[in-house]
């Protein structure tokens, strides 16, 4: 039994199916990795367990093969032992080098210092659990977004998405009073629907662009505030308004030109006005648009002989600049308001309730806003409602994927990002190289999600970047990295030039010029690799074996035929068949003369 | 006696080769020929640039106009650049993509159309606007799209090139790798006094042509004088006289068209010998043919200063010698006729395919790109791993000639073993060069790319044909197929070959080796002729195996069903 198996792993029986399966997979893996990309391929397929155990199985089969035909007389089966030997050794050499080897990349410029960190295919992640060292591993994602390890310290990795975008979740906590509202806008002509989150803290969240139109959260301190909010916008003044002491605003436009009479003989006249205040060249003030973008005022003050020019700019942090500084005098001035033209409102009044403003070019409404009633503030055919309402609201920030929308607005922005799971249950999503902190009710895990990098053993610099282009013309003939190479250990430092198909060895490192930015001849990357030197020579003794193997066994037998009997007029050369099972002599071929 | 044949054979080749005798008389043009030209990366003769520049503007080395007689490449260049005609409305843009001619309403019997023609169309400005708009968006193009872009270059390069004065065939005064210029700017380099005499010559050339219709021995004339003053400017950086002879030679000698007229030669002394005693004649004329090969070779790696083999053009003018030369090694060896009767269609249809398709296989010798460069291994990879190609190539011929036995005469027994055995050879040489070429490619991989082996598409697909043969052939030592099945499997492995040698980079188009091919665009006809002669093997499998006697059968089984 034993004795059949083996001569069966060691027959042509066993070899040719798996020939023709070896073949059979790897026109499938070509095919299907000009679709989904190289290194999806190398590990689904060339570096996978499975395929690693066929490449075994053939080596086996090699290997008993060769030993089943032992004693190797005769130059055929010499050189049938060589080339299948050799086979088994380059398959051996091939893997290790494919699994035994590391490669990165180096990216250097000559106007930085030296580098030693290179970047290695792939991403890395590392995980402190609480009380536990630290703990790292490689990720590998599958197209289909899903991850290979499992888990690593406790947390379980759940997906990846290459399109996560940092967002923001309001939850209850106790303290500070903080209204917050969840609302959904949906318009299914479009096929959208948004959700965004409205606050009075952090002021980010009280004005929500939305690209139409606008949403913001407003508190009424009372009930004519709120009535006013609830109220369609009054025509603002289109240049703002100037408050001067503390009395009425005035308005800039209508007073433009004009003298008043302060207390205490003061004048003053307003002389111009800029929507968007800039300084020229001279130095002298202008306007750099028509939009209200920095509007400034100028307004000129007489007391007695007193004479001062003021300018009056519309932000808060910033003090008028004055001509001199006798006259004191409180102004400040409101820019024209930037309420949007269309707009969502939800106030909140005090007694907690909440109400909407909407305000679109099909008119203004407004009334109490309750779950689950939409409302249509008139774009387009947008709907919102609300979802959620908080009363003492914090904010949590949060990564989350981005699910594709039919010409979603925030496709493009996203970066990767890895799914995990703590140990009681909670998922979230780890933004890809920052550390986060996850916390549990064991306390906290620190995570990253990061590119996987290497420490060399020394240090690169790039001194120059030579690009040699083709004579005349501007396409590339060879470009070269003059690099040198520090070793800290030795405290020495050597030079060296590497460029394409001429690389450079350093401390068993292979140094090669990977490739350039057109854009910038500052910078150079290149290619690190280090293989054990047994991997290398194993491949070049197969090398030698096989070639050497199939040349003695298809030329041999003739050659030696010959030299034994240098007369036999039929330097044809043997072939497998005719030692193998006696066929008809290819001699008379020979005779057409 | 057969010696005295074989060099019968052997001069009679020699004497296609000189004929017309008139191809080595001076017609007083060298001079112009010979006027060096700094263009795309190297310097090279205006002959060069003539034969390039009207191959791609106009399809074809010579031009036809509706009145007049046919010119050839350099007269119709010189009416270019001396702006002797009205090039508004000469048809001599080629415009040969149908679909495309349809899409923007051009006149669909005509290949050739003129300057206005093509620029007062509408449609095809509208198309080639959106081309660029997609590259820009890096947007794939359809096929119309990517011939419109070509319409639009040959456009661009008949414009560029009616009345140059930009065209660079002024030296660099110090640099030999510096920028030259056209004359009309040669002042930034040289005094005026000395550029002055030599723009005087050039306008009596255009002076010359215009005045005396295309009398073009008077302007080779004015050129002796014109090439003086430019060698004259710079005499160390200017090219050498004979590396620039040396080009026009290669390019009136055209040894790879040569080479293939003498294999079809040999082709038909070959099969006279089936009744006449020529056999040593044509094995004559088949070494002239592969003499010449090798000569321009010789010539074209003089000229390009790199091994022989580094594009898609070179590899399929490689492979044709490979197979002629492979199968005059074997014939030379069995005598059979069937090595050479096979290998001389297949050489020349890479010849021919070599020559008639510069837009899929483009002759031009251009700068390689870096990674090309300087490279031993790579150097010898290539041209084995060609080589082992062209082995396959010989036994997918041999493999038909078998495969029309079994289907035509299944009673010549004999004649089928003799084949089947001769085609075992050539297998074995094949296995032999594609083995030792991977590995060479591996080595080369390891200093180039760091690794030995790293399943990149190209390296893959080399295997994969090697297994393909590799299969059959150890099928055959347990007695899974016989002869009929490792005939057919020489057929239909060569579709790895093919498709390691052209799929790799136009079917799947990735991986590392995706430099020094051209767009593609055959995949189609070479598709097609790969389905019909898989039905050819079906068929002749059909014949061999019996099935072909269905009518019995049918009537036998029918009642059942």
């Amino acid at each position: 039994m034993v004795v059949q198996l083996i001569r069966f792993l060691g027959s042509v029986r066993l070899a040719v199916p798996l020939l023709i399966a070896i073949a059979a997979i790897l026109i499938g893996a070509t095919f299907y990795e000009s679709s989904v990309g190289s290194r999806t391929v190398q590990q689904l397929v060339y570096k996978s367990p499975w395929f690693g155990a066929l490449m075994f199985l053939l080596a086996v089969n090699l290997g008993l093969s060769t030993l089943s035909r032992y004693p190797w007389r005769g130059t055929r089966k010499i050189g049938f032992a060589l080339t299948h030997w050799g086979l088994i050794v380059i398959i051996a050499g091939s893997a290790a080098v494919i699994h035994l080897s590391t490669e990165g990349m180096l990216l250097v410029r000559t106007d930085s210092g030296p580098s030693n960190q290179i970047r290695v295919e792939g991403d890395l992640l590392e995980v402190v659990a609480p009380g536990q060292s630290p703990q790292q591993t490689d990720v590998w994602v599958r197209p289909d977004g899903s991850v290979t390890p499992a888990q690593l310290a406790g947390l379980q990795l759940l997906g990846y998405s290459d399109q996560a975008i940092k967002t923001v979740r309001f939850e209850e906590a106790d303290g500070v009073d903080n209204p917050a509202v969840k609302l959904r806008l949906t318009s299914d002509r479009m096929d959208q629907t948004l959700e965004r989150w409205l606050a009075l803290a952090p002021a980010m969240y009280r004005q929500v662009d939305i690209g139409p139109a606008q949403l913001e959260i407003v508190q009424a301190q009372s009930l004519e505030e709120l009535d006013q909010l609830l109220s369609p916008p009054a025509p603002t003044p289109a240049w703002g308004t100037l408050q001067i002491d503390g009395n009425d605003p005035i308005d800039v436009q209508q007073q433009m030109g004009k003298t008043l009479a302060l207390a205490n003989n003061l004048e003053l006249t307003l002389t111009q006005f800029w929507p968007d205040f800039r300084l020229d060249a001279n130095n002298q003030p202008i306007s750099a648009s028509n939009q209200v973008r920095n509007p400034a005022v100028q307004i000129n003050l007489t007391q007695g002989d007193v004479q001062e020019r003021w300018f009056v700019f519309g932000r808060d942090d910033f003090e008028p600049v004055r001509s001199g500084d006798t006259l004191s005098l409180s102004v400040t001035y409101a820019p024209p308001s930037s309420t949007a033209a269309d707009y969502f409102r939800v106030v909140v009044s005090p007694s907690h309730k909440l109400f909407y403003a909407a305000r679109s070019s099909q008119g203004f409404t407004q009334g109490p806003l309750q779950p689950g009633i939409a409302v249509a503030p008139g774009w387009a055919d947008f709907e919102i409602s609300l979802v959620e309402t908080l009363e003492q609201a914090q904010v949590q920030r949060q990564v989350v994927p981005v699910t594709p929308v039919n010409g979603a607005v925030t496709a493009g922005q996203g970066n990767p990002a890895l799914h995990v799971a703590t140990p009681d249950g909670q998922d979230q999503w780890l933004p890809w190289g920052e550390p986060t902190a996850l916390r549990t009710k064991d306390g906290p895990y620190l995570a990253a999600f990061s590119p996987k990098l290497l420490q060399l053993p020394f240090w690169v610099k790039l001194d120059d970047f030579i690009v040699e282009r083709n004579e005349g013309s501007e396409s590339v003939a060879m470009w070269t990295s003059q690099i040198t190479l520090i070793d800290p250990q030795a405290e020495k430092a050597i030079q060296r030039s590497v460029w394409m198909n001429h690389p450079t060895w350093f401390k068993g490192w292979k140094l090669a010029q990977a490739s350039w930015n057109p854009g910038d001849l500052k910078q150079s990357t290149l290619q690190l690799k280090r293989e054990p030197w047994w991997v290398t020579a194993l491949t070049w003794i197969g090398s030698l074996l096989v070639v050497s193997g199939i040349a003695v066994m298809f030329y041999g037998p003739a050659v030696t035929k010959r030299f034994r009997h240098p007369k036999v007029s039929t330097p044809q050369p043997e072939s497998v068949v005719s030692s193998q099972a006696p066929t008809p002599d290819l001699a008379p071929a020979a005779v057409t003369k | 006696m057969n010696l005295t044949k074989f060099l019968i054979g052997l001069c009679l080749g020699c004497l296609v080769l000189i004929i017309p005798l008139s191809q080595f008389q001076p017609d007083g043009l060298d001079p112009l020929r010979t006027l060096a030209v700094q263009l795309d990366g190297r310097k090279k003769p205006l002959d060069t640039v003539a034969k390039e520049t009207v191959a791609q503007i106009h399809g074809a080395t010579t031009y036809q106009p509706p009145e007049g007689e046919t010119q050839d490449y350099l007269s119709t260049y010189l009416q270019l650049w001396f702006n002797t005609r009205n090039w508004n409305e000469e048809p001599f843009i080629l415009v040969s993509y149908r679909p495309l001619k349809e899409a923007v309403g051009l006149d669909l019997d005509r290949k050739q159309f003129t300057f206005q023609e093509l620029m007062g169309n509408g449609a095809l400005g509208a198309l080639v606007q959106q081309a660029h708009q997609q590259q820009i968006n890096d947007d794939d193009l359809s096929r119309n799209q990517r011939e419109a872009l070509t319409v639009e270059d040959r456009v661009n390069l008949l414009y560029q090139t009616v009345g140059d004065q930009q065209l660079p065939i002024v030296p660099h005064p110090t640099d030999s790798k510096g920028t030259w210029v056209g004359l009309a700017t040669a002042q930034q380099y040289y005094d005026p006094d000395a550029v002055a005499p030599l723009l005087a010559q050039f306008a009596m050339m255009q002076q010359s042509l215009l005045s005396h219709g295309n009398h073009l021995p008077l302007v080779g004339q004015l050129a002796i004088d014109l090439k003086a003053g430019l060698q004259q400017l710079s005499p160390t950086i200017y090219p050498n006289q004979a590396k620039l002879a040396e080009e026009v030679h290669f390019n009136h000698f055209h040894p790879f068209g040569k080479a293939w007229q003498l294999y079809a030669l040999a082709l038909g002394a070959m099969l006279l010998s089936l009744r006449w005693p020529v056999y040593w004649s044509a094995l004559g004329l088949f070494t002239a043919g592969i003499a010449v090969q090798s000569y321009g070779f010789f010539l074209r790696m003089q000229i390009a200063g790199r091994p022989p083999v580094t594009n898609m053009y070179e590899s399929v003018v490689w492979v044709g010698f490979g197979i002629a030369a492979i199968a005059l090694m074997f014939e030379l060896i069995s005598r059979r006729r069937y090595y050479l009767l096979v290998a001389a269609p297949l050489a020349v249809v890479c010849l021919v395919l070599a020559d008639s398709l510069p837009a899929v296989l483009d002759p031009s010798i251009s700068p390689l790109v870096p990674v090309l460069r300087d490279n031993f291994w790579l150097s010898i990879h290539v041209p084995t791993i060609a080589l082992s190609y062209a082995s396959f190539a010989l036994a997918l011929g041999l493999g038909h000639l078998t495969l029309g036995n079994y289907l035509f005469t299944p009673q010549a027994k004999g004649r089928i073993k003799t084949l089947s055995q001769l085609n075992y050879q050539v297998l074995q040489v094949g296995v032999l060069l594609l083995t030792a070429g991977i590995i060479l490619g591996g080595i080369w991989a390891h200093f180039s790319w760091g690794r030995f082996w790293g399943w990149d598409p190209k390296e893959t697909w080399a295997l994969i044909a090697l297994l393909c043969y590799l299969a059959p052939l150890h099928g055959r030592l347990v007695g899974w197929i016989g002869d009929f099945g490792l005939t057919v499997a020489s057929v239909v492995s060569f579709n790895g070959v093919l498709m390691a040698w052209y799929g790799v980079n136009f079917v799947l188009g990735t991986g590392l080796h995706s430099y020094g091919f051209g767009t593609g665009g055959s995949e189609l006809a070479i598709a097609s002729v790969v389905g019909l002669d898989l039905l050819f093997v079906l068929v002749t499998a059909a014949r061999h195996k019996g099935w072909l006697r269905w009518p019995q059968t049918v009537t036998q089984y029918s009642p059942e069903n």
